[in-house]
């Protein structure tokens, strides 16, 4: 080996602190991101950061928040669930069927106990995750494909049972969860906190979230080291599709109404939030506090471009902007980890 | 100089003349004044381990390796290529070991591929099947071009590929190991096919670890040691053991000195069987493989690349199924539908290649604990415990750096190579199935991992040790099985070995 040269220890220090910045890249874009978006609208709308606003906002990310915590596993895992929209409509719909509705209603709805209709809504969304988790692990289709499926298989059971319908009545504790508050503080932002907090302590505290973790960041030595692959792929399509289900259920206690396509928007939400919170897409980096951000980044921006006054057409537009520079960084942050891993 | 005094003598021109070629890959030299000459109508073999530098030559010729020293000439006219597309141009086509045909096309498509017939623009379909079957026929092969030419058999896609190299245009053809996957009538048919390309005036380099089928086609054989050409002979005024000679070479250093001589293999016949496989089979891969894995031996699989046995290593771990036969772990049956199923029965496998073996961008405590997470914890991460169990191997394998928060990226290869070994030692499995441990390393790397495998082995450990190198084989093997196209031909126990009869048998 040769003799180290004078000034290598700093430039090597410089170069150290350099890769630091580049390893949490993927941490402080989004978190910058965030930042300069609050600074904007506080700047352009004084009404903005008023407490009743910030809380609103927090309401206007529950849903689709619920739905991004399952799909954190699934794209921990550098898979991709296409179907979670569809999924909550579903379960939205199925709580619906089982609930007495009222008579102007025109649904040949099944009446049962507020327990079992809960019960069954969730038990369809994880029937239809574990239909996600077999065509993926058993019989070999990719999750794209898989999920867009499914997609269309959940669209078609909200079709079959509401027949163009629409379906108002919810369990009592569907429709509190969903549209009540506890003691000023809407349920539905602490069900989402709630879901955030065990998303976290699994992929971060247990064991099955370092499998997660391991099989995203690289499947085959996952594979070869003796871990399950299958079934931690399977076990997060399901869980993917029950944290749809559960979201699906107090979104139409939130809307108010449960019929076809009402969640439409929310498939694009979720993903995004994952991605531009900085979950990486090919999976094994990333984690809940990604989604977080993401999901204020997302939130801050639908419910800020309210505030300024711009085209609404337009908005759908920056948002589709926001996204794709997301999608570069995300892109470009996994290019710069394998062409170091390349050098070293 | 020497090279005129040649050519004077031949009286006709060589159709490729290499003279003092040299290349090194980061100052470590592959080729050291390697002069070749390559007559017309000639089949040439060239033979040599693995890393004696055939392979680097060939990828020179064929216009792979931009950067070297030396001069080439083709037809007495110096030539330089700088990409693969010009000694295409200049007539050098390569038949690789791993096919480049594309499975999903028909025959003809397959021949035409890259300069498909065209009528006024729209393809000629027609004038492709019968383009196809006439270039085939002339090579005496027969097969509807309409075929899609993944539904053939290996040997008859590996000629249509030949052809496709010949129709392009190539006067020199290099083929890598051609008959490796090729079952014996399969050989003679790729050699008829061959004779009838001599006969034509072009060239053929016939590159084989089968010294017996160099020596049934080739006119010449060149060999290779350390980078170095030994010796260029007429073929029929050799034999294999003359040609194994000169492939290990009388006078050479350090570690491999040992293994021209005899080694005692130290079996133990009379050990319990831990491991057992009855005829066993998967696809082409491998067939009828039966192989009795004992506690406190390490068993030694030998073969050359190709030769089945990296698969029989993932079905002895539950990563590909078998086809036929079973497997009997301590005498009772078992039937592996996955890997972590194998790792539960106590079976434990290092793939040759780290990269499917390792997590890269996580720390080195993570690498090792992750085969044995269920062991050290069931629902929540017990990670200060990881940290303490990879402390300990992290000492006791004297990793470097000495931390267990480090990223594994940040590790030397030798160092990697041991975390992957680590993985598995903290409770120590009943079967370790190790492919190819040594590859790549330095010598010191080398021996400490013979010294961990013999440390495993006097535990009581079944250890199987599969590699395509003879010296990673000799060095750690108490009883040696050698396979050949899928098939068990050999086994030595109990007697002595050396490496020259280890290749003969293969």
């Amino acid at each position: 080996m040769t003799v180290p040269l004078e000034g290598t220890d700093s430039a090597s220090g410089r170069s150290q602190a350099l890769a630091f910045v580049r390893n949490q890249m993927r941490n402080i874009a989004p978190f910058a991101t965030l930042i300069v978006l609050v600074a904007f609208f506080a700047l352009a709308s004084p009404a903005f950061l008023s407490m009743n606003n910030v809380a609103n906002i927090m309401v206007q990310i529950s849903v689709s928040g619920i739905i991004a915590v399952g799909l954190t596993f699934v794209i921990l895992c550098a898979e991709i669930d296409l179907s979670i929209a569809a999924v909550a409509n579903a379960a939205g719909i199925v709580v619906a069927y089982f609930t007495l509705q009222e008579s102007y209603v025109n649904i040949a709805n099944v009446p049962l106990p507020g327990w079992a209709a809960i019960i069954l809504a969730l038990a369809a969304s994880a029937a239809l995750g574990l239909i996600n988790a077999f065509g993926l692990t058993i019989i070999g289709i990719p999750s794209f494909i898989m999920t867009l499926a499914m997609m269309q298989i959940a669209a078609g059971i909200c079709a079959l049972l509401v027949r163009g319908q629409i379906a108002y009545a919810v369990p009592d504790l569907v429709s509190t969860l969903g549209s009540g508050s506890f003691h000023g503080i809407p349920w539905i932002v602490i069900v989402l906190c709630i879901f955030l907090a065990a998303g976290h302590i699994v992929l971060t505290y247990t064991r099955f979230g370092r499998y997660v973790f391991m099989v995203g960041g690289n499947r085959e030595a996952a594979e070869y080291s003796g871990v399950n692959v299958k079934l931690i792929l399977a076990a997060v399509m399901v869980i993917g599709a029950v944290c749809s289900g559960v979201a699906g259920m107090l979104g139409v206690a939130y809307f108010g109404s449960a019929q076809q396509n009402e969640f439409d928007g929310y498939l694009l939400d979720a993903i995004a939030a994952v991605v531009v919170g900085g979950t990486s897409l090919f999976g094994g980096r990333g984690g809940i506090g990604n989604t977080i951000i993401g999901l204020l980044i997302l939130g801050v921006l639908n419910n800020g471009l309210d505030h300024i006054n711009i085209d609404s057409f337009l908005k759908i537009l920056i948002r589709g902007i926001i996204l794709l520079l997301a999608l570069i960084i995300n892109v470009y942050v996994q290019n710069l980890r394998e062409s170091e891993r390349a050098t070293a | 100089m020497n090279a005129e005094a040649d050519k004077a003598a031949d009286g006709a021109r060589p159709r490729l003349e290499m003279r003092a070629i040299s290349k090194s890959f980061g100052g470590v030299a592959a080729l050291r004044d390697v002069d070749f000459v390559l007559k017309a109508g000639e089949v040439h073999g060239l033979v040599g381990e693995n890393g004696a530098g055939k392979s680097t030559l060939m990828k020179i010729i064929a216009g792979v390796h931009a950067q070297y020293q030396g001069q080439m000439l083709i037809d007495g006219k110096p030539v330089h290529f700088r990409s693969a597309r010009d000694a295409l141009d200049a007539g050098i086509g390569m038949v690789h070991q791993e096919l480049s045909i594309v499975p999903d096309l028909t025959v003809a498509e397959n021949v035409y591929l890259g300069k498909q017939l065209t009528k006024g623009g729209i393809v000629d379909w027609r004038g492709m099947v019968k383009g196809a079957r006439e270039q085939l026929a002339s090579l005496g092969i027969v097969v509807d071009p309409r075929i899609r030419i993944g539904s053939l058999a290996i040997g008859l896609q590996q000629l249509i590929e030949l052809a496709r190299v010949l129709f392009s245009g190539a006067r020199i053809v290099i083929l890598d190991e051609p008959t490796s996957a090729l079952s014996p009538p399969e050989v003679e048919r790729l050699f008829e096919v061959v004779r009838k390309v001599r006969a034509s005036g072009r060239s053929i380099v016939f590159i084989s670890h089968f010294l017996d089928d160099i020596l049934a086609i080739s006119d010449t054989v060149t060999v290779f040691r350390n980078g170095a050409r030994v010796v260029t002979e007429a073929a029929s005024k050799v034999d294999k053991v003359w040609l194994i000679d000169r492939m290990i070479g009388s006078g050479h250093e350090g570690l491999e000195e040992s293994y021209t001589d005899d080694i005692a293999l130290d079996s133990k016949p009379d050990a319990p069987v831990i491991l057992s496989a009855t005829n066993l089979g998967a696809g082409r891969a491998f067939a009828g493989v039966s192989l009795d894995v004992r506690a406190g031996e390490v068993l030694g699989v030998y073969g050359f690349m190709g030769c089945g046995q990296l698969e029989l290593a993932r079905t002895l771990f539950g990563k590909n199924r078998p086809a036929t036969g079973s497997l009997a772990l301590e005498g009772k049956k078992l039937r592996l539908r996955n890997t972590a199923q194998a790792r539960r029965a106590g079976i434990a496998f290092v793939p040759e290649s780290r990269r499917s073996m390792l997590f890269y961008s996580e720390p080195v405590y993570k690498n090792v604990s992750i085969s044995v997470l269920d062991r050290i914890a069931r629902l929540w991460l017990k990670p200060a415990e990881e940290r303490r169990i990879a402390n300990g191997h992290v000492a006791s394998l004297s990793i470097r750096p000495p931390r267990v928060n480090v990223l594994l990226q940040n590790l030397s290869g030798g160092n990697q190579q041991k975390v992957a070994l680590a993985k598995w030692l903290t409770w120590p499995p009943k079967v370790l199935v190790l492919a190819e441990p040594t590859r790549g390393m330095d010598v010191g790397a080398k021996e400490d991992v013979v010294k961990i495998v013999r440390k495993l082995r006097d535990q009581g450990m079944g250890i199987v040790v599969v590699s395509t190198e003879p010296e990673t084989v000799l060095s750690l093997a108490d009883r040696i099985v050698v396979m050949k196209k899928g098939r068990i031909v050999r086994e030595f126990a109990g007697e002595k070995i050396s490496k020259d009869r280890l290749l003969e048998a293969a």
